[in-house]
């Protein structure tokens, strides 16, 4: 049976009150979307603080989730939605638009050969916001278009279009390395 | 380089990486677990897009009879027969793309801009078929009374529509904003059309039609409000 099968069921469960049916959610869903969040180019700690956030909202929400109707995409928009808020917080924290502008520069510019940068992260560094998560739900997590177009609030089409423009980056970033990503990560 | 290998580095750099801490899952576990209750999901989507297009007409009807049923009286049967299922039809758009945005990761047929320009066009064709007089007497002073009479009919309607859903959950305030507005704004257009006697071709293509993209655009501007005032909480 496929995961997302049982997500579904579990989903139920979880509406009727089943808090056994909620734990296995959180551990089978918990770790793709906390990899879901470092792929944005988020620290750890964010990341971490983030996935609980979104939990929380899952768990308030959980009404809104409508039975037959794919889980995933339920799970990812309810994420998708806590870490644009968090970017918004930080973008009234920071001091200027300026400075935001040399932070989002930097996380975009990360270096591969970053010590404490992961592979996924650095993979993905050339990509924008959007771009990323697109890859992250579609490439990474196994989702099909559609879930990701659900999750997104935007069409198949759109979807395609950002695939299509990430993997030219993609490439052009791991081709301007050779041999650097073929041994399954930064040398 | 080809997809499928850009696709194997992607899937080995994800598999690689070991992220989450076991404790923070059992955080998350002891979080909910206080909580943990029955809860009563959401009405089916039909049912509560019938919903939203009653209150629609309903506001309509409920405005146009405290301001005089002028406008439908002079029609012929042409133009009630293509003004008002016009209307309708694209209520039920307004009230499925409402819903839509109204539940996390529903799927989306029509984006809330498509269906705002839909509206607006779909309007300005169909009154501009029926309705010949080319006099503009008292354009603007005659226009804005309607253009306000319609926005003012908007704001119930849009309220209403709003309690209906209030239990939904909006992942994009400013998108269900919008949404709601043009589902508003056509509610207002209807009363107009109901009410309003002037039958000069510039009145309607300008100002009854303008009550829709006006309406949707304070929806909007309402929702980033709210948005922003729940960021601002920290909530």
């Amino acid at each position: 049976m496929h995961s997302s099968d049982n997500s579904e069921m579990l989903m139920v469960r979880y509406q009727q009150g089943d808090f056994a049916a909620a734990a296995v959610l959180v551990e089978r869903i918990g770790p793709r979307l906390h990899r879901f969040f470092v792929a944005q180019s988020m620290s750890r700690a964010d990341a971490d603080d983030l996935l609980q956030e979104t939990w929380l909202r899952i768990h308030k929400v959980r009404h809104t989730y409508r039975s037959g109707e794919p889980a995933l995409p339920w799970f990812y928009a309810i994420a998708r939605h806590i870490r644009v808020d968090h970017y918004r917080k930080r973008i009234r924290a920071a001091a200027g638009e300026r400075e935001l502008e040399e932070k989002s520069k930097g996380a975009s510019s990360a270096s591969p050969e970053a010590g404490t940068v992961d592979e996924l992260e650095a993979l993905l560094a050339p990509l924008s916001l959007s771009q990323r998560e697109v890859i992250t739900m579609l490439k990474v997590e196994g989702m099909s278009l559609e879930e990701v177009a659900r999750a997104t609030s935007s069409t198949v089409g759109s979807v395609k279009q950002k695939v299509h423009r990430a993997y030219k980056k993609l490439r052009e970033s791991i081709g301007a390395h050779p041999g650097r990503w073929k041994s399954g990560g930064p040398a | 380089m080809k997809d499928e290998e850009i696709d194997k580095v992607l899937k080995e750099a994800a598999q690689s990486a070991q992220y989450l801490d076991q404790s923070v899952l059992e955080r998350i576990d002891d979080s909910i677990k206080t909580s943990m209750r029955p809860i009563r999901p959401l009405p089916p989507l039909r049912l509560i897009a019938a919903g939203l297009v009653l209150i629609c007409v309903a506001v309509s009807l409920a405005g146009a009879a405290h301001a005089g049923f002028f406008g439908i009286a002079k029609m012929n049967l042409l133009e009630r027969s293509l003004i008002f299922p016009a209307l309708g039809l694209l209520a039920c758009l307004a009230a499925v793309s409402f819903v839509g945005q109204m539940i996390p990761a529903s799927r989306l047929r029509l984006s809330p801009s498509a269906l705002l320009v839909l509206s607006s066009a779909a309007l300005l064709a169909v009154f501009a078929v029926l309705f010949r007089d080319y006099h503009t007497d008292h354009f603007v002073p005659a226009g804005i009374a309607c253009l306000l009479a319609g926005l003012l009919q908007a704001i119930p309607a849009g309220l209403l529509s709003w309690l209906m859903l209030r239990r939904g959950f909006a992942v994009n305030p400013v998108s269900a904003g919008l949404v709601a507005g043009t589902l508003a704004g056509l509610a207002g257009v209807g009363m107009l059309e109901l009410h309003c006697p002037n039958f000069q071709a510039a009145h309607i293509l300008v100002w009854h039609t303008a009550v829709v993209p006006v309406s949707a655009a304070l929806g909007a501007a309402l929702g980033w409000a709210l948005s922003f005032r729940v960021r601002s909480d920290g909530r």
